[in-house]
């Protein structure tokens, strides 16, 4: 009835939904349990976490999954590594969160994109105690990670080593050391003169 | 009639007529600026602004204050504006305005109009240059290079007419305006040499807008790229006196096109379908009238069409355009009204 | 050689720019030899005051506000990372009216881009041209939400408002609309000569470059990665379509060079696939009734977030590419964590390898080839007081400033 759609349908550039050609090399979906035991394989008692299952759509039910990991941060670098070598990582950002004796990042990646429907995300969780938050740069394999590693130090005071341009990016310049807008223990005499909520003072 | 003594008539044909040329061509160039807006917003289903504008802009311009950037060359920077403007006003003296001769005529005076055509773009150079802003010296540099381009071809359509006039016997008289207008190209050509004199007429239609800066070839002033270019720094009375100079400009380079290639008056041809005699000072009326017409189509098909049509091209683009595609047109052209001849 | 180049600042306000954000260029003649970014000039402290003072629904509606044009990407992806974190599963219906939604939002987006690029090369003609026919969908928009742009469609647990019989019958006559236009669309852009010109082989991202640069979107796809959410993923309403990632070798017939003139292809492309997606996507939706909501009682709804304990993603494909947001709950008022990724906080990465060797009268268009939106990546504003101390500024009280403003204007006309 309709003629050849644009952009719906089968890819016309792919007859294989299952791989991915990425320099000559072709990638193979796996499923995210056995990327998960293939990363508990080869990483042991350093990463722990689980693979969250949910379910999409309409008629057609489809079901999508994520792998939620907390890796030693000695090893962080060496992950990423090992999944630059199934394929090109995508990495979404990088979150992070004050929690309490230490900082939290999350490095959110993303692999097997391109492949319709099996898409893994992976989201890597790294503690850094706060008397030494320091943390491996990733620049070296995902050079976009520069910005996201640049706002980590502003906002949490995350020291990232080898990190090749350490500036500020969003913040202000004037903005005083050692104040991190993300962090809980700020001084709150230094927070108080930062912060105003007009609403509350009546204005 | 009056007995005015010779020397009188002179001056006071010197100095009224001056100033009424001065003021035809500032009060019709800002005209034409403002149809050319407007014909531009109709094209693209805009209202687009009242024909006036200009005038109001004009105006305002000149109570606003004039700033002076700190790194500027001062008396450079006020006075390229100044010569900006005299320099397209000295044009006007020599251009044969409908049915009124020049008032000015000397041997050779086709050339002179061809450099003084480049002094208001110089005069813009220098001013640019001397403002100190980093987007008037790229500018000022891109000006350069777009004046270089578009002065060959400009150049030989001129040469050509002109050559043809004289291999047609005009001899000396070729390059003056009075003789040009006495000699209609078309009248004179074969259909060879009409393909060759079309051909002319295209590639000078084509510089008209690199003359004038306009889209396609606005890249001195991208207003996107850099701000205005070399008048990113003027303010006030010095950018009234571009703007001034700009409009002024205009009606120089359509009357250029006019006498080259449309120098009819309308009277003749009136005088014969009506078979009626008209007055001599009736005619010239009409004659004007007929040419300012002329001059409003030139401006809506030179620059308002493809300012619509097209985008901006870069500065290297353009000298590729003006070099290889607009000079090969010119030099067919010019070969084609010699070949023209040999048939003949 | 060092005396011949000299720079260039483009921003923090240029006309080339539609956001406020610096580039210092170092530039022999016309040639771009480095390019230093400068961000964060728009940056508004959303994640603080969220995590500080908001609770979940009302942080909906900054995420709304993140950004006037992907209004509606925003929330999509911040409604599922936090319907992710407490365990709330939208029912059908809602699924298939966020999905018409984010499309709409699609078609309009990319128009309106189509017009930024025309006005950044000098075409002054197609930008009125495109933003003329992008009315049409803004018109559609604002009959089924009430509003152009900021539809607050979406909810915690599904969407507020549904779309009846009339609306439907509206959606489907804009795309009657759009399939009309469209051949005109691609013969005015992409099939001109000086459009062509101007972008062809101009900022340079090869695929490679993208993936190592986390390009998402256009940007990437432009690059021929195919990189799609709703491909990669199935979430939502797209999980029951067949959707493809657009690359522009498959229209432009030639090898795909990640240059400007590709990312053009790829975008106005979106239009037609957003029109064939919304087709089915109304079909779809005549024939699912159902609720909106899971649950129409925000209060309800409020007390199941505070009481939750639980973190979650959200990924939506939004006109730029991939938004994700990340929320934590952790019984509280407020969320624990927020963090907004926007398309352009990806793609900022890229422009330096594309702008380098480029013309000065490339980078606008260079800039504009990842359609940045750039009040969507820096959300926090610090401003220098005159006592030259800075400080954060909350939303509110730029609104209280704004405020004062009217305030003071209402009493000088009076």
């Amino acid at each position: 009835m309709r003629k050849k759609r644009a952009g719906m349908g089968e890819a016309p550039y792919k007859k294989d939904n299952e791989t991915f050609t990425y320099d000559g090399k072709k990638v193979t979906a796996y499923p995210a349990e056995k990327l998960f035991d293939m990363i508990k394989e080869d990483f042991g008692e350093d990463v722990e976490g689980e693979v969250k299952t949910f379910t999409a759509g309409v008629k057609k039910k489809k079901e999508y999954k994520e792998i939620w990991l907390k890796v030693k941060r000695e090893r962080f670098h060496e992950l990423v590594e090992w999944m630059s070598k199934i394929q090109v990582p995508h990495l979404a950002v990088a979150s992070g969160r004050d929690a309490g004796e230490e900082i939290e990042l999350i490095y959110h990646f993303s692999l097997f994109y391109g492949i319709r429907d099996s898409e893994v995300s992976l989201c890597v969780k790294v503690s850094l105690p706060k008397e030494d938050p320091v943390i491996d740069t990733i620049t070296d394999i995902l050079p976009g990670a520069l910005i996201t590693e640049r706002e980590k130090q502003e906002m949490l005071g995350v020291k990232v080593k080898n990190i090749p341009d350490p500036r500020r990016v969003f913040t202000s310049d004037e903005l005083p050391e050692g104040y991190y807008p993300w962090r809980n223990d700020n001084d709150p005499e230094v927070e108080k003169e930062l912060v105003r909520d007009l609403s509350k003072e009546g204005l | 009639m009056l007995d005015i003594p010779y020397e009188v008539e002179i001056l006071l044909r010197s100095t009224v007529g001056a100033i009424a040329v001065a003021l035809f061509a500032l009060i019709f160039g800002l005209i034409l600026v403002g149809i050319d807006r407007k014909v531009h917003a109709r094209m693209q289903s805009r209202i687009g602004p009242p024909i006036r504008q200009p005038f109001r802009d004009v105006k305002k311009l000149l109570y606003k204050q004039t700033i002076i950037p700190e790194n500027a060359v001062q008396s450079i920077y006020n006075n390229a504006p100044i010569l900006a403007f005299a320099a397209a006003m000295a044009v006007m003296v020599y251009l044969p305005l409908g049915p009124f001769s020049p008032m000015l005529s000397e041997g050779g005076d086709l050339i002179l109009v061809l450099y003084l055509l480049i002094i208001p773009s110089l005069a813009m150079v220098v001013g640019g240059f001397a403002s100190g802003s980093p987007y008037a010296t790229v500018g000022a540099q891109r000006e350069m290079v777009l004046m270089i381009s578009y002065e060959l071809p400009l150049a030989s359509v001129i040469i050509a007419i002109a050559w043809k006039a004289a291999s047609g016997g005009l001899d000396f008289a070729a390059f003056t305006f009075s003789g040009i207008m006495s000699y209609p190209i078309w009248d004179h050509v074969g259909a060879v040499g009409a393909v060759g004199a079309i051909l002319l007429l295209g590639t000078i239609l084509i510089t008209l807008p690199g003359e004038m800066s306009k889209i396609p070839f606005d890249a001195p002033e991208a207003e996107t790229e850099i701000c205005g270019g070399l008048l990113a720094e003027y303010s006030g009375r010095n950018l009234a006196m571009f703007m001034l100079a700009d409009a002024v400009k205009t009606v120089a380079l359509g009357t250029l096109v006019i006498a080259l290639f449309f120098p009819w008056g309308l009277t003749p041809t009136l005088e014969s379908v009506l078979d009626v005699d008209i007055n001599k000072y009736i005619g010239w009326g009409i004659d004007f009238l007929f040419y300012m017409l002329k001059l409003i189509l030139l401006v809506v098909v030179a620059v308002s069409f493809p300012r619509t049509a097209f985008s901006r091209i870069k500065v290297d683009q353009i000298t590729d355009v003006y070099w290889k595609r607009v000079g090969a047109m010119a030099l067919v052209g010019v070969f084609l009204l010699m070949l023209d001849l040999q048939v003949l | 050689m060092a005396e011949k180049t000299f720079t260039v600042p483009i921003g923090p306000i240029h006309p080339a720019l539609k956001e406020i954000e610096s580039f210092i260029l170092t530039v022999d003649g016309e040639r771009v030899v480095n390019v230093e970014l400068d961000l964060g000039y728009s940056h508004r402290g959303l994640e603080y005051i969220v995590t500080h003072r908001c609770n979940p629904i009302q942080a909906i509606y900054i995420a709304e506000r993140i950004c006037g044009i992907c209004s509606t990407s925003h929330p999509y992806a911040y409604v599922q990372s936090m319907e992710h974190a407490a365990g709330i599963t939208p029912p059908e219906r809602a699924e298939i009216i966020r999905a018409i939604i984010g499309e709409l939002e699609r078609i309009h987006s990319h128009i309106l881009w189509a017009g930024v690029a025309a006005h950044e090369i000098g075409f002054d003609t197609l930008l009125h041209w495109t933003w003329k026919i992008r009315e049409n969908v803004l018109d559609v928009l604002e009959a089924i939400t009430g509003n152009r742009i900021n539809y607050a469609m979406f909810t915690i647990g599904g969407v507020r408002r549904d779309i009846d019989e009339k609306g439907i019958r509206q959606i489907r006559s804009s795309l009657q609309f759009y399939r009309e236009v469209f051949d005109t669309f691609v013969a005015t852009f992409i099939e001109d000569t000086t459009v062509k010109m101007r972008t062809r082989d101009v900022g340079i991202l090869t695929r490679e470059e993208a993936e190592k640069q986390v390009a998402v979107g256009p940007t990437a796809r432009g690059s021929g990665v195919p990189k799609d959410v709703r491909y990669d993923k199935p979430y939502s309403a797209y999980a029951d379509l067949d959707i493809y990632p657009i690359v522009p070798d498959e229209f432009t017939h030639e090898e795909t060079k990640g240059d400007v003139y590709d990312r053009i292809v790829v975008r106005i492309f979106e239009v037609l696939q957003s029109v064939h997606i919304l087709e089915d996507l109304c079909d779809l939706l005549e024939s699912t009734p159902g609720p909106i909501t899971y649950q129409q009682n925000l209060v309800v709804v409020l007390n199941q977030l505070k009481r939750a304990v639980g973190e979650g993603i959200g990924r939506h494909e939004a006109p730029r590419g991939e938004v994700f947001h990340y929320s934590m709950l952790n019984k509280r008022e407020q969320p624990v964590v927020w963090k907004v990724r926007a398309p352009t906080y990806n793609n900022y990465a890229s422009w330096i390898p594309m702008m380098k060797g480029t013309q000065i009268a490339d980078i606008p268009i260079v800039i504009a080839s990842i359609d940045p939106c750039l009040s969507c990546a820096d959300r926090m504003t610090v401003v220098d007081e005159r006592t030259g101390k800075s400080r954060v500024m909350t939303l509110q009280e730029m609104r209280e400033m704004g405020w004062r403003k009217t305030k003071e204007i209402k009493r000088r006309v009076a």
